[in-house]
């Protein structure tokens, strides 16, 4: 059991964390109100949440403005996808068990 | 209980949201039908306007497409087919607008633009080609190049829509191939293409995805 549990990263346990790497990771990049959306979460949340996964270095804000608008856009890190494929893969093998 | 099924609840997730994330998935069915059936009342408008001389091809020549009444029945056609156009893409976004307002989706998202933007290159070459050979080419050999792009603009947009709208380009351009070899059929292969395709395809994902 212990090896199994070995490979569950524990920053990917939280499932607003869980919907922001299965977005990056089959975009090239999002926006935050396209994260928000698609996720259905607060602001807040959602930022907080954003703020782990970047201090992790999984994934990175890159800020830009369009229109003069202020819109940070958020894509995922080398790191990130590996570490985030390896969490799919324990997941499917503790599913297996 | 809940700590037993929780990988698979999160395998779950992790799988919409890619598949939300990346597809378009508010294509209505209805969208299919409703383009189809313009298509077929477009092409049974040209039936009725265009001599079946020309139909079948035997009164077809170059002298006259120049001919005043060649002239008109061109202008006409094109006018007949830019309405089906404008009303097939506005029915077909009407009913995909709302199913995804009955699913509390939002249309307008990033990969609804990708997927749009994969779907008009090939598109508007194919419409660009079709204007400028209009009136110098058989007749078609215009609506083979209308079935051929529009199958490919399909098979293009398809990675960021249903998969089966690829099994719809596919058989789109089979048709417009099969129509370049059938020059007397080419109203009828037209209108098989975008009505009895269109139409049998969006019933299809009517049932299929009950919406």
């Amino acid at each position: 059991m212990k090896h199994i549990l070995a490979n569950i990263n524990k920053a990917f346990e939280n499932r607003v964390r869980l919907g922001i790497m299965s977005m990056l990771i089959v975009n090239d990049h999002a926006d935050f109100i396209s994260l928000r959306e698609t996720l259905e979460v607060t602001d807040g949340n959602l930022a907080s949440h954003l703020r782990a996964l970047e201090e992790c270095g999984y994934i990175i804000a890159e800020k830009k403005f369009i229109n003069r608008k202020p819109n940070t856009s958020y894509r995922i890190t080398r790191e990130g996808e590996e570490s985030f494929r390896n969490h799919i893969k324990a997941l499917e093998d503790l599913i297996r068990k | 209980m809940e700590e037993q099924n929780q990988p698979l609840e999160d395998i779950r997730i992790i799988r919409k949201i890619m598949e939300d994330s990346s597809r378009f998935l508010s294509l209505s069915g209805l969208s299919g039908v409703s383009a189809g059936l313009f298509a077929i009342a477009g092409a049974i408008a040209a039936k009725m306007i265009i001599p079946d001389s020309i139909i079948t091809g035997e009164g077809y020549s170059e002298s006259f497409q120049a001919s005043s009444e060649g002239l008109r029945i061109i202008r006409f056609l094109f006018a007949d087919a830019s309405i089906v156009l404008v009303l097939a893409l506005a029915s077909a976004f009407f009913f995909s607008w709302r199913k995804a307002k009955n699913e509390g989706k939002s249309v307008w998202t990033p990969v609804t633009k990708k997927m749009l933007v994969n779907l008009a290159v090939p598109l508007a070459t194919g419409g660009l080609f079709v204007i400028f050979t209009l009136g110098r080419v058989p007749g078609h050999i215009s609506a083979s190049a209308t079935l051929i792009f529009y199958g490919l603009a399909l098979i293009n947009g398809s990675k960021f829509t249903l998969g089966e709208i690829f099994w719809l380009g596919l058989l789109e351009v089979a048709t417009g191939l099969i129509c370049l070899l059938m020059p007397h059929h080419g109203l009828l292969l037209w209108a098989f293409g975008f009505g009895v395709l269109h139409v049998v395809y969006g019933l299809f994902m009517y049932i299929r995805y009950r919406g």
